[in-house]
């Protein structure tokens, strides 16, 4: 068991622990919330992760690059209004071209930030924080106090997200939940495969050598924010369409929520490493986590966010020392192969 | 002969004036225009459109008592809004604004800061959510009554589940003044004997997020098989709730009621959804709060129980106790009014 652990690479390695520890959860609230494993819960998780799939992997693209963006939330909030304005306003506005305009909007914001951090070198944590604000009030500003409400969409958008596009059993796939997942594995594969993409990977373990390689670091840092702006753009319309009541508050919170995704999920802090794919599983072990807590009568409304926050934290310490061992054991395994190797040839 | 008569004439009206100014010395005030002051009207957070429409209120008051000051709305944005509502009460009191008008999302936690500005001489009238304690709060302007808002809202459940069934309540934040006190009042009514097969089986909080509020009605729904109503006392949650009811096809099992606005409540009002819901009119709290403020901070009123004033076009208002904080006082606003299928329509335009 050990051998073959050992000799997984260690994403693969990763999204297995994850997904051990996923059903670990569902396994431990099965015990405690009634009628909890069955195709309703399936259906709840998936079309509510739809768009925090998308916005863990806009966090994840800059994570990549050692940066972070705390202000996804708002650019999620400003686009689901901007978007919502403008179908109000036209409502025979061709669908694809509604979606284009809102990662337009959130590739913009992306920009802006990407400016900053890229060229101007301020650090990604106080731009994003300025910029969440700032996206914030320009959100308020724009709404001028109205809010947009499911009855100005046109009957296409509402119904999008829960058209069930196939069902397996008692469980449900629906358009909004198997956009994001084709959208999620799509970067994955470019991510792992395309030379462009791997320069996020470069650039985040370590700059110095990615810039002797001839990496424009300025260059990929500014894309990858434009990247992550454009698809938080997309979470925008997602949000619309399923929620469809816009106030100023919408998308509040989700930049720590988008980030401890992709921590849960494997992407390192500090750059370089970690799979979108992970973040995907992160935010699905996220949103199991609260939407499980607000059924567990144990805990209380009060005690909810930081059950919450003890619960990522213990996931996040436990992967970090189940993969140091692993990762030592097959250091280990190697320095012994090698010793075997060198005993034969001696 | 005529100018016997125009001496005449003018004596009688003096007499005239004089008895029109000495009965409201004894029982009720006119506020006097035209007094310069300057105002803040302190919403929960800026973005809501039931807080611009009490702004708008507050505007046509300041128009029609020709104050020559200014009338400033200002407010936090939505993810600091405790921090933010303290800063701005604190700022007001150093800026020597003659009142503050504030829609509390601070719980007491503003006490302090708003204590601190009734030492500066700004007045500090709440509207909408009080201060719970009461402290550093010259009056409150209720929209109702807190406690009649309970019997409403029991009253809806008993009409929507047709006397007996399972019944949840969807709230906004947990340390929400306003809805706080209204839950409160309606377990209080549930208590009556008339609402003994309603079954109230969980509070839970939206924190007034569309998301999180959406998310909330469904795993109540989960949660409890036999839900036959989610209750909302605010429109965030009335809204969203009915959203995912009726994306879920749920309508027919678990309705919705609550408080929310007829303009974003219509379709689910028709479409069964949301068979009956409440409301009162944010612009009228806007312009009973900002007369109120206006008599404080001129001095015209001194705010102690038993005074009375009118206030334009909304007739008279008496400075009372408060019933739900002993000790605190308050200005009645009320009525409100039951939306259904009949009314709603109208009302949304």
């Amino acid at each position: 068991m050990m051998r073959v652990l050992s000799n997984l690479n260690p994403q693969t390695l990763r999204i297995l622990a994850l997904l051990l520890v996923l059903t670990l959860v569902i396994l431990f609230f099965s015990t405690q919330i009634s009628n909890y494993l069955n195709g309703r819960l399936f259906n709840r998780i998936s079309s509510s992760v739809a768009i925090m799939a998308l916005i863990a992997t806009a966090q994840t693209l800059v994570i990549l690059t050692r940066n972070i963006d705390l202000s996804v939330g708002s650019i999620v909030g400003f686009t689901a209004f901007a978007t919502g304005s403008l179908i109000a306003a036209f409502p025979n506005m061709n669908p694809l071209l509604l979606v284009a305009f809102s990662m337009l909007v959130g590739a913009g914001f992306g920009a802006f930030n990407g400016f900053f951090v890229a060229y101007a070198r301020v650090p990604a944590i106080i731009v994003t924080l300025a910029t969440m604000a700032l996206f914030r009030s320009l959100l308020v500003e724009f709404a001028d106090g109205k809010s947009i409400t499911s009855s100005l969409l046109p009957q296409w958008l509402t119904s999008f997200p829960n058209t069930p596009l196939f069902e397996i059993g008692q469980f449900q796939f629906r358009a909004a939940f198997v956009v994001a997942i084709v959208i999620v594995f799509a970067v994955h594969i470019a991510l792992q495969r395309l030379r462009v993409a791997r320069r996020l990977y470069a650039v985040g373990s370590n700059p110095e050598a990615a810039e002797m390689a001839g990496i424009n670091l300025k260059a990929t840092v500014f894309v990858a924010f434009v990247c992550s702006g454009a698809l938080a753009g997309l979470a925008g319309f997602m949000f619309l369409a399923r929620f469809g009541n816009i106030t100023v508050v919408a998308g509040l919170g989700f930049e720590l929520k988008s980030v401890a995704a992709a921590v849960v999920g494997g992407v390192n802090i500090f750059g370089g490493s970690g799979t979108v794919l992970g973040a995907l599983i992160g935010a699905i072990l996220v949103d199991l986590i609260e939407t499980s807590l607000v059924r567990w009568q144990l805990v209380s409304e009060f005690w909810r966010e930081a059950v919450l926050g003890a619960l990522i934290l213990t996931a996040v310490a436990l992967d970090a020392i189940v993969m140091r061992r692993l990762i030592a054991l097959r250091a280990a395994r190697h320095h012994e192969k090698r010793e075997q190797k060198m005993e034969g040839t001696g | 002969m005529k100018r016997l008569k125009t001496s005449c004439a003018a004596a009688a009206l003096a007499a005239a004036s004089m008895t029109v100014v000495a009965i409201p010395a004894s029982a009720q005030t006119m506020l006097d225009a035209g007094q310069e002051v300057d105002m803040v009207l302190l919403p929960k957070f800026l973005g809501i459109l039931v807080f611009d429409q009490a702004h708008e209120g507050a505007q046509e008051a300041h128009a029609e008592l020709g104050n020559p000051g200014e009338l400033l709305f200002v407010g936090p944005t939505p993810e600091n809004s405790v921090a933010g509502q303290i800063e701005i009460m604190t700022t007001s009191a150093t800026q020597g604004q003659g009142a503050v008008m504030l829609s509390n999302n601070a719980g007491d936690q503003i006490v302090p800061s708003a204590q601190a500005a009734q030492d500066a001489g700004t007045r500090v009238v709440t509207w909408d959510s009080p201060i719970p304690s009461g402290d550093g709060e010259d009056v409150f302007v209720a929209q109702v009554d807190f406690g009649s808002i309970g019997v409403v809202m029991a009253d809806m459940a008993h009409s929507i589940l047709d006397g007996s069934g399972q019944m949840a309540v969807l709230s906004a934040t947990p340390d929400a003044a306003n809805q706080n006190a209204w839950i409160a009042a309606m377990e209080e009514a549930l208590e009556m004997p008339k609402y003994a097969d309603i079954e109230l089986v969980d509070i839970v909080y939206g924190d007034d997020q569309a998301e999180v509020s959406y998310n909330r009605a469904l795993a109540l729904v989960d949660q409890y098989p036999d839900l036959g109503l989610i209750m909302s006392p605010t429109t965030v949650g009335i809204q969203a709730s009915s959203k995912a009811m009726q994306d879920e096809g749920l309508c027919e099992q678990v309705r919705v009621s609550g408080l929310g606005l007829p303009a974003e409540m219509v379709s689910y009002t028709l479409n069964g959804c949301a068979p009956e819901f409440a409301l009162w009119d944010f612009r009228d709290l806007g312009y009973l709060t900002y007369y109120t403020a206006y008599g404080l901070a001129t001095g015209q009123l001194s705010g102690e129980i038993g005074e009375s004033f009118t206030a334009g076009r909304m007739g008279e208002y008496t400075i009372e106790e408060d019933p739900g904080r002993p000790g605190t006082r308050r200005i009645l606003m009320g009525p409100f009014t039951v939306y259904n299928a009949d009314n709603v329509e109208a009302a949304a335009q």
